[in-house]
């Protein structure tokens, strides 16, 4: 008999879902991270839309350490001297309280502890060596030469997945769906951000980029406003990066925080700590097999996050997709089926979430976001719109019409590769 | 601009001075066109030394980028073992 009915591997938003999941239905859960406490490792831009959660930890919006709820959400481009946001702040978003910022090392222990009450047994500190296959079926992990054996493997092990790669599971790791991620968080007091972003006291700020003042480098980034500090980074496509070849990817974050309209915001304020981690953007076409005999691949290991230049989501779907592969394991283990026919369920449950449907929807997204010029051309044609239009400087105005055909001749833009553009925004994004 | 050097200062690390995860192939770093993990790393572990590829595990921040810039096969990666290496207080 197998020491386990499950052994999830990685502490993350998708493991501890699982964990808990699985625990509370009463299976017998081992659940082990590589970091201690559990979740120390772990590192994302920081903005949870906690929806799910409230499936498995209903009180989670009093309980759990949360950051500041999203009152207010911007999206805008950057060029060399100025900035085009929208600025968008509603009531919906008071009402509701699910989107958050969060700190990972801080949220995600709680999770866990979560998985613990739950009834599993949480080991963090532990690398699984490899994974343990017999007869076409995962039956376990490998840990200091040692096996621990469990009817099901719920792999949770993050955007870089060793375990799933070295085992044949998934392909490994490739350029087109990558992009590194830096961070800094910056400290200032709670009084500091209220006053400087217009918050009041929990309420909080989420900032998405698109960068036009890197030159050709596609690049985004992002700003968040914690309870007494900001964390802000960027995201940089592998491809950019190996394309552009000349700048470090920790001098991009710098001319982030230089730009004349982002210094302001962080004045005064002191680096606590800096990171990056990988993010998966490779969309449906890098999502794996999701299971087979004795495992199910979960969260970001399985490519479950998205973005198209205006959101950039992962916990989310990490949380649903724990949540659903919890699920498939607890009726696998009420049929004492574990094999890849009973665990196919799982991707049953996930088509019919937004998890599968969104990346689905969404699967030409990066002819638009990987576009060139959505990062040169396009923001400095706004500027210029907006230059002509609200600066006023003693001379005869003109029409947009004439604007926008001057800009286009300035910037050699053709108006049927501009039109597919267009086109394609509208019929992808 | 922040050096580097000071953000890295920034990070509580656990260094496991028994085990590098990461090692590197100096002959095939001797031999590589680009040297792209220089500019990928967003740790400054790699550097270059009057042309020559130096490598370092103890600023790790164990985020993989190096594993998939390195396209000659010089790189073996492994997550460090028992909690060792970088340990987030934010995240």
């Amino acid at each position: 008999m197998p020491d386990y009915d499950a052994i999830v591997v990685g502490a993350g938003n998708a493991g501890s879902a699982a964990a808990i999941t699985m625990a509370s239905k009463g299976l017998n859960v081992l659940l082990v991270d590589r970091a201690d406490p559990p979740g120390a490792k772990n590192l994302s831009g920081g903005v949870l839309w906690g929806n799910d959660l409230s499936q498995i930890l209903p009180k989670w919006q009093s309980e759990a350490p949360l950051e500041r709820f999203i009152d207010n959400k911007k999206i805008g481009f950057l060029t060399e001297k100025s900035s085009i946001t929208i600025d968008f702040k509603t009531k919906y978003f008071d009402e509701n309280k699910v989107g958050h910022t969060v700190l990972r090392a801080k949220f995600d222990p709680w999770m866990a502890k979560k998985a613990k009450e739950a009834g599993a047994l949480v080991i963090p500190g532990i690398t699984v060596d490899s994974l343990a296959i017999k007869d076409r079926t995962v039956i376990g992990v490998q840990e200091s030469g040692d096996t621990i054996t469990a009817n099901m493997v719920l792999l949770a092990e993050g955007v870089n997945p060793r375990l799933s790669i070295e085992a044949g599971l998934r392909k490994p790791l490739q350029d087109r769906e990558l992009s590194v991620g830096v961070k800094e968080i910056i400290k200032l007091s709670p009084q500091k951000i209220e006053d400087r972003f217009n918050l009041s006291e929990g309420s909080g700020m989420a900032s998405e980029y698109i960068l036009g003042n890197l030159g050709e480098l596609n690049i985004g980034a992002f700003f968040y406003t914690n309870k007494d500090s900001i964390s802000l980074g960027i995201v940089s496509p592998m491809e950019e990066l190996r394309k552009n070849g000349v700048t470090h990817t920790y001098d991009l974050i710098e001319m982030f925080k230089e730009h004349p309209s982002i210094a302001p915001l962080i004045e005064g304020g002191t680096v606590a700590e800096y990171g990056a981690h990988l993010i998966p953007e490779g969309g449906i076409e890098s999502v794996p097999q999701l299971y087979g005999n004795g495992y199910m691949i979960l969260g970001d290991a399985a490519g479950f996050a998205f973005s198209n230049g205006l959101v950039l989501q992962g916990m989310n779907y990490a949380i649903l997709s724990g949540i659903m592969a919890g699920e498939t394991a607890v009726r696998a283990k009420s049929m004492n089926d574990y094999s890849a026919k009973s665990l196919s369920e799982y991707e049953k449950k996930l088509n019919n979430t937004y998890v599968l449907k969104d990346l689905k929807t969404f699967k030409d997204i990066r002819k638009v976001t990987g576009n060139p010029k959505m990062y040169t051309v396009y923001p400095q044609l706004l500027e210029g719109i907006l230059l002509e239009t609200l600066w006023e400087r003693g001379q005869p105005k003109k029409k947009v019409r004439d604007i926008l055909s001057e800009a286009a001749g300035k910037m050699n833009m053709s108006k049927v590769k501009t039109l597919t553009d267009f086109y394609n925004i509208y019929r992808r994004m | 601009m922040m050096d580097i050097k000071e953000r890295l200062g920034t990070i509580k690390y656990d260094v496991d001075k028994e085990y590098a995860h990461i090692t590197v192939d100096e002959a095939i770093c001797e031999k590589c066109p680009h040297h792209f993990c220089v500019m990928a790393c967003p740790a400054q572990c790699y550097t270059l030394q009057n042309g020559k590829l130096m490598f370092n595990y103890e600023d790790c921040v164990e985020c993989g980028t190096c594993s998939v810039a390195c396209d000659q096969g010089s790189v073996t990666w492994h997550y460090p073992k028992a909690g060792k290496g970088v340990v987030y207080k934010f995240g």
